[in-house]
């Protein structure tokens, strides 16, 4: 079982796909574990499969071996619509192509996510998750009136609304400018650390990476050194049986 | 690069990858459809033609009453065509020691050019077809004639210089107009016995005719040479819906019945190629942004994306159209009874009116949203969200969409027809879009206030307000087509056919002299006459008139009737029928009031004999002239039967066994004569089979695009569906939710179209009714349940179908890319 205060568990995970040349190991052997409140970036180059990792750490999909325990359920053992139900509550989303509905206003997009939740009044929810992200004055703008910066932060603001447990974060400055990806960063965190969220975040950029307390390092699908914010830096593939967590 | 090989590089790369398979598959079904339909239509219209040719035993005639100039003949032959030519008159015979008026007519070879004679060996043996006509020195007598006559087949008829043997019994000839008027028994001799007969000096009352028959075109070209060269003072151009006044009728109406099964294939078409259209528009955004970042010029762009949607349109049509003309010919093969009759071939007309529609509508439609594509900023293709949501360019539409629109009433000929399909169409988009919009804003506002899966499913309208409206337009006119090919098929045409029954008189009795008619009337139901009516008829002059009339009219004999009450079939459009016991009135037949100009309150004096018979006309009536009724064009009130010198007709239905009847009844009554018009009432009722048949064609057909063009209007937001399901599964959404969702946007889709397209139908159905078929049809409640339950259940189920991939997208496909 998982311990009280931890949120994520990842067990020897792997991820196993057909191929036309036969099976092919996106990831392999994968553990890592997250606590309320922690940060974790996972890092890699493109193809290394972070971004398939964070799928399957939301419940997006489910490994081909392994087990993964998300708020102290075991994804495996849950259906699709079960995942889903469980996402609702306890998990935010921020994704790289910010992902908003065209048609929908800034306040429709963040309210849609509430409504799925089935939060009460969520309007007032919706339209305070905005004021936190500095938007107040653009709630019935549409996306396409808006800069990416500004259509990222509503996302942020979608993400946090329901007051998650945790986040999940692809890539979230990556279709931003430095500048813009800066205040982005500053926002994602400083909220983070309002709410207590633990956040998952998957970049290649080393410097958004380096604001998380871990940094896990991923290469051709198994991960293969920890860093810590304290500078310490681990290339250790023994260690990680040692780290298992028990359970 | 030029524009023409750009085109057909993206074409090329496009085709292979798939992206424009469903543009084309639309366009094609849809010009397929249309191409069906309107060959189909326009062979079995052809085909009708032909077999009401029989009427006229020609395609088409002129009458003269002086002798027709041999240029004529020639002009015709020079066309091509086949003639003959007939002269009738008529004129006393002599058989012994009785005489009779007979119509003699006298008939060139050839005659009928079509339709066939049929003969019996006696004038109670059975018919066969002949295929020849009497040879000089012979003749060919009527049986009710030689039964009149007392004589038979082997006796020498006497007429003018001639002693003729009559060598057949003449059973049926199919250019014998089949009223009750008809007095006189045919004699049918040789064009030279009568020619040589001397009965064809000065003063004669003959009638000439020359008929004309063979293809279409000359027939067509050699009516536009009569226009010019007919001397309308003593010749009339006939055609066969002129010749018999119930198969002309019958003509007109199945035309009527065909055009409409057409229009609603077209609307279906239309909506498909709209919708085909406007999706080949916006597949192309990412394209012309792409060209653009790559340095092509809007102008550059603009003419490949307009020759690459010719190309498709052009491939469309050469597939649609063979698809279409393999189509109709193996569902004629399979439905269409009588196949010995056969249908024509096709003509090449059809298919290229219903390519060109094509193209008309897939330019109109497209043209101006690409025209759009113009202003997409190079910039889309980094960032999707500069899209802008592309304008209608009112204008650019009407142009080459209100072309196609001119190609079928062009093609129908009947502009009324055309309106009203076409007009009460056009309504019911409006009112369609107008409706989907207030739904669109309306399910917004609701959206806030409801529970979760109603909350996600109207805000799903909302979502989508453009492509909502859109949808809801296209479904609501594709199920309003669907809906009035139902009542058409069902409804119009079963009222048509229910105006033949079964028992429809199919014998007249002419020349009943008052004293005789309860005992006509005792022996005609003694032999199982069913439907029998005996009404009185005098012949009469009128000869004066307080109102204004036609001089002409003066003197001109007419038969007239009077009736208690109003008769079947009759309907007042102007005053009212008189009462049984009211004196001195008459009432007109609408179609006699217009030719003479006789109006209500004008005095009437009709003269026969001595007697005369002074009326004021106070009431005019529309009648139904193709009923198989004893109908008159004067009715007067019933005191004139005291006055007037009159016979009595009776119109009766005569199950099997005839022949023995007829014999009794001419044996009893010498001065009876008994005409036979089952022979015209199956042509009626073959025009009737056919036209149903052909409908039932149209409607697999129409149903077939119908079904095609739902799915393609369904299938449109399903790209959008996909991602959006996807994001929202990403945030939480379990798949009852979204099915809920879908469920809830589809159903309230289909609640506005359906009940719109029911109303739209029942509608235009009621109008095409009264105006056009003159049925009284109200629309059932049958049609509101049946036709809305269907059209509701076949949206949210072909909704369904289409969308089951957007329930089987995975959710982390959100993560990979932009679009899904």
């Amino acid at each position: 079982m998982s311990q009280p205060d931890q949120l994520l568990l990842c067990d020897q995970v792997g991820y196993t796909v057909e191929a036309p040349s036969g099976q092919l190991d996106i990831l392999n052997d994968i553990s890592l574990d997250l606590n309320t409140g922690e940060t974790l970036a996972i890092v890699g180059a493109s193809g290394s499969g972070k971004t398939t990792l964070l799928g399957l750490l939301a419940g997006l999909e489910l490994p081909t071996q392994g087990r993964i325990h998300l708020a102290g359920e075991d994804l495996g053992q849950l259906d699709e619509n079960a995942r889903a139900r469980l996402r609702r509550k306890r998990v935010g989303f921020v994704f790289q192509s910010f992902h908003l509905l065209p048609s929908l206003t800034a306040l429709e997009n963040v309210l849609l996510a509430l409504e799925i939740g089935g939060f009460s009044a969520a309007r007032e929810r919706a339209a305070k998750a905005l004021e936190d992200v500095g938007l107040s004055h653009r709630l019935d703008h549409y996306p396409r009136q808006m800069s990416g910066g500004e259509q990222q932060r509503v996302a942020i603001a979608r993400a946090f609304a329901g007051d998650p447990g945790i986040l999940f974060a692809d890539e979230p400055t990556g279709n931003l400018d430095r500048r813009t990806g800066e205040v982005i960063a500053d926002l994602l965190f400083s909220i983070n650390q309002e709410h207590g969220t633990a956040l998952v975040l998957v970049t290649h950029d080393p410097r958004l990476a380096q604001r998380c307390a871990r940094i896990e390092e991923i290469e051709d699908g198994r991960l293969i050194s920890r860093h810590s914010s304290d500078g310490s830096h681990e290339v250790d593939e023994s260690r990680r049986a040692a780290d298992r967590p028990s359970g | 690069m030029n524009s023409f090989a750009l085109s057909y590089r993206l074409l090329f790369r496009q085709g292979r990858s798939g992206t424009l398979g469903l543009l084309v598959a639309g366009l094609i079904v849809a010009t397929a459809a249309l191409v069906a339909v309107s060959v189909f239509t326009d062979r079995v219209g052809r085909a009708l033609e032909r077999q009401a040719g029989e009427a006229l035993a020609a395609d088409i005639a002129v009458n003269s009453r002086a002798p027709i100039p041999e240029r004529f003949d020639l002009e015709a032959e020079r066309l091509g065509l086949e003639t003959a030519r007939l002269i009738t008159l008529n004129t006393a015979l002599f058989v012994g020691e009785d005489s009779l008026l007979v119509e003699v007519k006298g008939a060139s070879q050839g005659y009928p050019l079509r339709g066939g004679l049929e003969t019996a060996s006696s004038s109670s043996g059975d018919s066969q077809a002949a295929d020849r006509i009497p040879a000089v020195g012979e003749a060919w007598m009527e049986p009710r004639g030689l039964r009149q006559l007392d004589a038979e087949v082997g006796d020498l008829a006497l007429f003018g210089v001639h002693e003729l043997p009559i060598t057949r019994a003449l059973t049926f000839e199919p250019d014998r107009s089949g009223g009750p008027f008809v007095l006189a028994p045919r004699l049918l001799v040789s064009i030279e016995d009568l020619r040589s007969s001397e009965l064809l000096g000065p003063g004669t009352r003959a009638r000439f005719r020359l008929l004309a028959a063979g293809d279409e075109q000359a027939v067509a070209a050699f009516n536009t040479w009569l226009k010019r060269e007919v001397d309308s003072a003593t010749q009339a151009i006939v055609t066969a819906s002129d010749a018999d006044e119930q198969t002309g009728a019958a003509l007109t109406q199945a035309r009527r019945f065909l055009g409409v099964a057409a229009l609603t294939t077209l609307i279906l078409s239309a909506v498909g190629i709209l919708l085909s259209a406007l999706r080949f528009a916006r597949s192309q955004r990412d394209l012309v942004a792409l060209l653009k970042s790559f340095g092509a010029t809007g102008s550059e762009v603009m003419s490949a994306l307009t020759m690459m949607l010719l190309w498709l349109v052009a491939l469309a049509i050469v597939l649609g159209g063979l698809a279409g003309l393999i189509a109709q010919a193996a569902i004629a093969q399979v439905l269409v009874e009588g196949q010995e009759t056969g249908l024509p071939p096709p003509r090449l007309w059809p298919v290229l009116s219903s390519g060109l529609f094509t193209l008309l509508l897939a330019v109109g439609f497209a043209l101006p949203p690409l025209i759009n594509l113009r202003q997409v900023p190079p910039m889309r293709i980094l960032n999707q969200s500069l899209d802008r949501t592309i304008g209608l360019g009112w204008v650019l539409w009407i142009v080459p969409v209100a072309s196609a629109m001119a190609i079928p009433i062009v093609q129908l000929g009947n502009l009324q027809l055309a309106a009203i399909v076409l007009g009460g169409s056009l309504a019911l988009a409006l009112v369609l879009a107008l409706a989907g919009w207030i739904a669109m804003r309306a399910s917004g506002a609701l959206a806030t206030r409801a529970r979760s899966s109603w909350r996600f499913g109207l805000a799903g309208l909302r979502r989508r307000r453009a492509a909502g409206v859109i949808q809801i337009t296209a479904l609501g006119l594709g199920l309003m087509a669907l809906l009035l090919l139902m009542i058409v098929r069902t409804e119009l045409l079963g009222q048509w056919r229910g105006s033949l029954p079964e028992s429809t008189p199919d014998h007249f009795a002419v020349n009943i002299q008052p004293d005789q008619v309860d005992s006509v009337e005792r022996a005609l139901l003694e032999a199982g006459a069913e439907r029998l009516q005996i009404r009185p008829m005098a012949n009469v002059n009128l000869v004066d008139s307080t109102g204004r009339l036609d001089d002409d009219r003066f003197g001109r004999q007419v038969n007239v009737s009077w009736i208690e009450k109003l008769p079947p079939a009759n309907r007042i459009v102007e005053g009212t029928f008189f009462a049984a016991d009211a004196t001195s009135q008459v009432s007109l037949a609408q179609r006699w009031a217009e030719r003479t100009g006789a109006r209500l309150g004008d005095t009437l004096t009709f003269e026969s004999g001595a007697q005369r018979f002074t009326a004021t006309v106070t009431s005019i009536r529309d009648v139904e002239w193709d009923s198989f009724n004893v109908n008159f064009f004067i009715l007067m009130s019933p005191d004139a039967g005291q006055r007037l010198p009159h016979q009595n007709i009776a119109s009766f239905y005569l199950p099997g066994g005839e022949e023995s009847v007829l014999r009794e009844i001419s044996r009893g009554f010498p001065n009876v004569s008994v005409i036979d018009v089952g022979a015209l009432l199956d042509r009626v009722s073959d025009i009737i089979d056919r036209v149903s048949s052909a409908a039932q064609v149209v409607f697999v057909f129409t149903l077939l695009a119908g079904l095609v063009v739902l799915l393609a209007a369904l299938e449109a937001t399903r790209d959008e569906r996909r991602h959006e399901s996807a994001l929202i599964r990403t945030l939480g959404a379990d798949n009852a939710l979204i099915r809920r969702g879908l469920l809830i946007e589809y159903g309230m889709m289909a609640l506005i179209a359906a009940f719109l397209a029911t109303v739209g139908a029942a509608l235009v159905g009621w109008l095409l009714a009264r105006e056009l078929f003159d049925f009284s049809y109200q629309p059932s409640a049958l049609l509101f349940i049946a036709g809305f339950l269907s059209a509701f259940i076949l949206v949210v189920g072909s909704g369904w179908w289409g969308n089951r991939s957007v329930l089987a997208t995975p959710p982390v496909r959100i993560l990979r890319t932009g679009k899904l």
